[in-house]
C-alpha cells in the first residue's frame, strides 16, 4: 500500500465508520430531544393499538404502496435502487464471512458464480436507477425543487457503484484476497496483499472505498436520514 | 340621518358569513377617508360581523336598519 | 449585535419555539422527490413549483437547515440555506402558505407521510412575526374575538332577525310551541352553528324531530384565527364556545356542519389550551346518522330522485374521520346516490379550503385548482352536490357559475329535512 492507499483505503474507513454511528445516535438523540407535540395528526382511516398501527407503518416504509397511484416509475425505480442497495450491502458481508450454507448449497465454484451473477446484476441496476433519479433532477420540477445535495449523493451513490462495477467486471482478483483487505482492516492493519497490489484494481479499490467512507461521514448529516425518519414519520400517520 | 351621502353602494344580499365583512372591507379603501358604504346584507350574521369588524379595524357604523329581511350598514371610513 | 443581527435572532428563536419533535422528523427526513406533486390540485392545476407541497416546505427546510443544523451552518449553500429575513423568500412563503388549504392530501401519498399544512403552520408564525400575515384573516380573527368581548350587544338583535327563521320552523314542523333554544342551562347538547340561519334552521328542526334537548351557542365554529394560524387567536376564538359549555354545563357540545370546525374543536384547542374540552365535542352527522338508525327521526327513503353527489370535506373526511355517517344520511334521503371518483380519504379537496374563500387575493389559483373538482363532478353526472363544509360549499357554488356545472349545492342537512317525515303531535 502507498499512504495514499493506507489513509483512504485503511485509516479513513475506521473514522467513516465512527463518524457514522456516532453521526447517526447524535441525530437520534437530537431528535428525541425535542419536545413532542401535544396534537394528534394521524390521518384517516387508521388502524387503532400499536401493534396494527406499526404494521401499517412498516407497509408504508419498505413498500410505499401509495405512490403506484400516481407514478408506477418512480415506485419501480426508487424500489429497485432501495432493494440493490440493501442487497448489495448483504452481499458485502460475504467479505467479513463467506456464507457457509450458500457455499455448501451451491460448491465453492458455484458459489463464485452466484456473487458474480447477483453482484453483477445488482450493480448494474444500480447504475440504471441512479442514472434515472439522476436526469430526473434536471427536469420541471425537480430542478426547482433540488438543492446541491441531491445531486451531491446521487453523483457520489454512481461513482461508488461504477467503481464496484470496475472491481466487479474487470477486476481480475477474487473474493478471498478483497476477505484479507478487510480482514487486514479488521486487526487494525490495513494492506492490499499482494495478488491486489499486482493486479489492475488498486486504484478502483482506492476510490471505491474512499467515496464510500465519505459517503457514511456525510450520511448521518444529510437526507439520508430519511432511513430512520421514515419509521417515526410513518409511525405519525396513524397517530 | 337622511342626508348621509353615500360614497359607495354594496349590494351584499344572499352573501353567507363572512363574505358580506369580507366584501365591505374589500371595498373600504375605494372611499376616502370620511366617506360611507352602504351594505345591504341579509345573513343575520352580518349583525355582529359587520360591528365588530368596524370597531376592531377602527371604522364606524353610523347608522344601521332593517327593511323586511335587508340588513342596511353605513359604514363609515375613519383611517 | 446589530439590530438585524437581533432581529434575525428573535426570528429564529420564534421558528425554534414551534419545532417539536415529529416536526423535526419531517424538516429532516424529505427527499424531495416530488412525489407530493401529483396529490396537491394546486400543483396539478397550475405546474408552478411553488405549490408542489415539498417546495412549500422546502423554504423553511431552508432557513431550518442554514440556522438549526450543523451540516448547514457548515456547509449553507449545498442545501441552499436561506435567511428568515430574506424578502424574496418571505414573498415566496406568503404566496404559498396562504394559498394552501391544508387538505393534507400530500401528506397521503407521501411515502414518509409528511404533514405539509404542519410544516406551514411554521411559517405562518414567521410571516405573521414579520409583519405579513393575511389582512383579511387577521380582520375576520380580531372581529370574532371582538364579537366574543361584546356578545351582549349582539345576542339581542341577532334573536331578533332570527325570528322570522323561527317561524319558519313551526311552520315546517307544525308546532306552535317550537323554536330556536338560547341559553339553556344543563342542555345535554350545545350546537354550535355559523353565523347564518341556514346553518341554524335545518338543525333546529331535526333536533325538534328528535326530541333532543338542545340549546343554540352564541358563537359560530369558524375560527379564521386558526386559518391565519396565530395560534393565541384561534384559541380566544375556540375559547368562546368552550366558556359558554362550561358556564351551560352540556354534555356535548355539537359542531355543525363546518370542516376546520371540527378539527379546532376536537383536535387542537386541547393544544393551544392545554387543556380538555368540558364536554366531548360530536359532530352533527354522527348524531344525524345516529337519530336516523334509532328512528329518532323518520326520513322518507328515496324522496329525492334527483342523481345525488357526495364530496368529503378534506377536514371531515381525510383529517376527522368521518366518511359513512355523512354517506348514511344522503343514502337515506335519495334514490340515486352516485360517488365520485375518487373519494372518501384520497378524494380531491375542492380548492376553497383554508379561508381561501375569504382571500379574494388568491381567486385565480382558487378557480383554476378548482377544475379537478369541477370535472370529478361532471362525470358523476349529478344534479345535486351535497357536502357539509361551508368552505367547500361556497367553493363549489363558485366553480358551479365558473365551470357550468349545474348542480344544487346543498349540506347534508338539507336534504335531512328535505325528505324528513315530520311527526305529527
Amino acid at each position: 500500500m502507498n499512504w495514499f492507499q493506507y489513509v483512504f483505503a485503511g485509516w479513513f474507513v475506521y473514522v467513516a465508520l465512527i463518524v457514522f454511528v456516532g453521526g447517526l445516535i447524535w441525530q437520534i438523540v437530537k431528535w428525541r430531544r425535542v419536545a413532542k407535540s401535544r396534537i394528534v395528526m394521524g390521518m384517516f382511516p387508521k388502524p387503532a393499538g400499536l401493534g396494527a398501527r406499526s404494521a401499517k407503518m412498516l407497509k408504508d416504509t419498505f413498500f410505499f404502496p401509495w405512490v403506484l397511484d400516481y407514478s408506477k416509475s418512480i415506485w419501480l425505480f426508487a424500489g429497485a435502487f432501495h432493494l440493490a442497495g440493501l442487497l448489495m450491502f448483504v452481499g458485502h458481508l460475504r467479505l467479513i464471512h463467506e456464507f457457509t450454507p450458500l457455499v455448501a448449497w451451491l460448491g465453492a465454484s458455484g458459489m463464485d458464480q452466484f456473487a458474480f451473477l447477483t453482484g453483477g446484476a445488482f450493480g448494474i441496476v444500480l447504475t440504471v436507477a441512479l442514472i434515472y433519479l439522476l436526469l430526473r433532477r434536471f427536469g420541471t420540477p425537480y430542478k426547482d425543487l433540488s438543492v446541491p445535495e441531491d445531486y451531491l449523493l446521487l453523483i457520489l451513490l454512481l461513482l461508488i457503484v461504477t467503481m464496484g462495477n470496475h472491481l466487479r467486471f474487470f477486476g481480475t482478483v477474487h473474493v478471498t484476497d478483497y476477505r484479507d483487505y478487510v480482514m487486514s482492516l479488521l486487526t487494525f492493519k490495513p494492506a492490499f496483499n499482494a495478488a491486489i497490489l499486482s493486479s489492475n484494481v488498486p486504484w478502483s479499490l482506492t476510490t471505491h472505498v474512499m467515496l464510500a467512507c465519505a459517503f457514511l461521514i456525510y450520511f448521518p448529516f444529510s437526507k439520508l436520514v430519511h432511513s430512520i425518519g421514515a419509521f417515526a414519520t410513518n409511525l405519525v400517520r396513524s397517530e | 340621518m337622511d342626508d348621509i351621502k353615500v360614497d359607495l353602494e354594496l349590494d351584499l344580499k344572499g352573501l353567507l358569513c363572512p363574505l358580506p365583512m369580507v366584501r365591505v372591507s374589500q371595498n373600504i379603501s375605494k372611499v376616502p377617508v370620511g366617506g360611507v358604504i352602504r351594505a345591504t346584507a341579509t345573513d343575520p350574521g352580518s349583525l355582529a360581523d359587520i360591528p365588530s369588524w368596524a370597531r376592531s379595524t377602527g371604522n364606524e357604523i353610523i347608522k344601521q336598519e332593517q327593511e323586511g329581511s335587508n340588513l342596511i350598514y353605513y359604514i363609515k371610513r375613519i383611517k | 449585535m446589530t439590530p438585524e443581527a437581533n432581529a434575525r435572532a428573535e426570528l429564529l428563536q420564534l421558528i425554534d419555539s414551534k419545532m417539536n419533535r415529529t416536526l423535526k422528523y419531517y424538516l429532516d427526513t424529505c427527499v424531495r422527490c416530488a412525489i407530493c406533486k401529483d396529490a396537491c390540485h394546486q400543483y396539478v392545476a397550475t405546474g408552478d413549483v411553488l405549490y408542489l407541497p415539498a417546495y412549500r416546505a422546502e423554504l423553511i427546510r431552508r432557513i431550518y437547515k442554514k440556522y438549526m443544523t450543523g451540516s448547514g451552518r457548515l456547509l449553507p449553500k449545498l442545501f441552499e440555506g436561506r435567511d428568515p429575513e430574506d424578502d424574496v423568500l418571505l414573498d415566496e412563503l406568503y404566496k404559498t402558505t396562504y394559498a394552501c388549504t391544508s387538505c393534507r392530501r400530500c401528506m397521503f401519498w407521501c411515502p414518509f407521510s409528511i404533514d405539509t399544512s404542519w410544516v406551514l403552520a411554521v411559517a405562518k408564525a414567521l410571516l405573521l412575526a414579520t409583519g405579513r400575515g393575511s389582512e383579511i384573516l387577521t380582520q375576520l380573527a380580531d372581529s370574532a374575538i371582538d364579537k366574543g368581548k361584546n356578545i351582549d350587544l349582539y345576542t339581542g338583535v341577532i334573536r331578533e332577525v332570527l325570528k322570522g327563521s323561527e317561524e319558519e320552523m313551526r311552520r315546517i314542523v307544525q308546532d306552535p310551541s317550537a323554536g330556536f333554544v338560547y341559553d339553556k342551562q344543563g342542555a345535554d347538547v350545545l350546537y354550535v352553528a355559523l353565523a347564518g340561519t341556514h346553518t341554524i334552521l335545518p338543525a333546529a328542526i331535526v333536533f325538534h324531530q328528535a326530541g333532543e334537548d338542545w340549546t343554540l351557542s352564541s358563537f359560530e365554529g369558524s375560527n379564521y384565527g386558526y386559518f391565519l394560524g396565530d395560534t393565541v387567536k384561534a384559541k380566544a376564538i375556540a375559547q368562546r364556545i368552550v366558556d359558554e359549555a362550561k358556564t351551560l354545563g352540556v354534555k356535548e357540545i355539537v359542531m355543525s356542519e363546518c370542516g376546520h370546525a371540527h378539527r379546532v374543536m376536537r383536535d387542537f384547542y386541547r393544544m393551544w389550551a392545554k387543556e380538555e374540552l368540558p364536554a366531548p365535542m360530536v359532530s352533527i352527522l354522527s348524531k344525524v346518522d345516529g337519530y336516523i338508525k334509532d328512528g329518532r327521526i323518520k326520513v322518507t327513503p328515496g324522496k329525492i330522485t334527483e342523481p345525488v353527489t357526495y364530496h368529503d370535506p378534506c377536514q371531515i373526511g381525510r383529517n376527522f374521520g368521518l366518511f359513512e355517517e355523512p354517506r348514511n344520511v344522503v343514502r337515506a334521503t335519495c334514490s340515486d346516490f352516485r360517488d365520485m371518483t375518487p373519494n372518501r380519504q384520497k378524494q380531491w379537496c375542492c380548492g376553497g379550503g383554508g379561508g381561501l374563500v375569504a382571500e379574494t387575493e388568491f381567486d385565480d389559483v382558487r378557480l383554476k385548482s378548482g377544475r379537478l373538482k369541477a370535472d370529478q363532478i361532471k362525470a358523476t353526472g349529478a344534479k345535486i352536490l351535497v357536502t357539509p363544509c361551508e368552505n367547500c360549499r361556497l367553493q363549489i357554488e363558485s366553480l358551479n357559475d365558473h365551470y357550468d356545472l349545474g348542480v344544487r349545492v346543498s349540506a347534508v342537512l338539507d336534504l335531512v329535512v328535505e325528505a324528513i317525515e315530520i311527526k305529527p303531535r
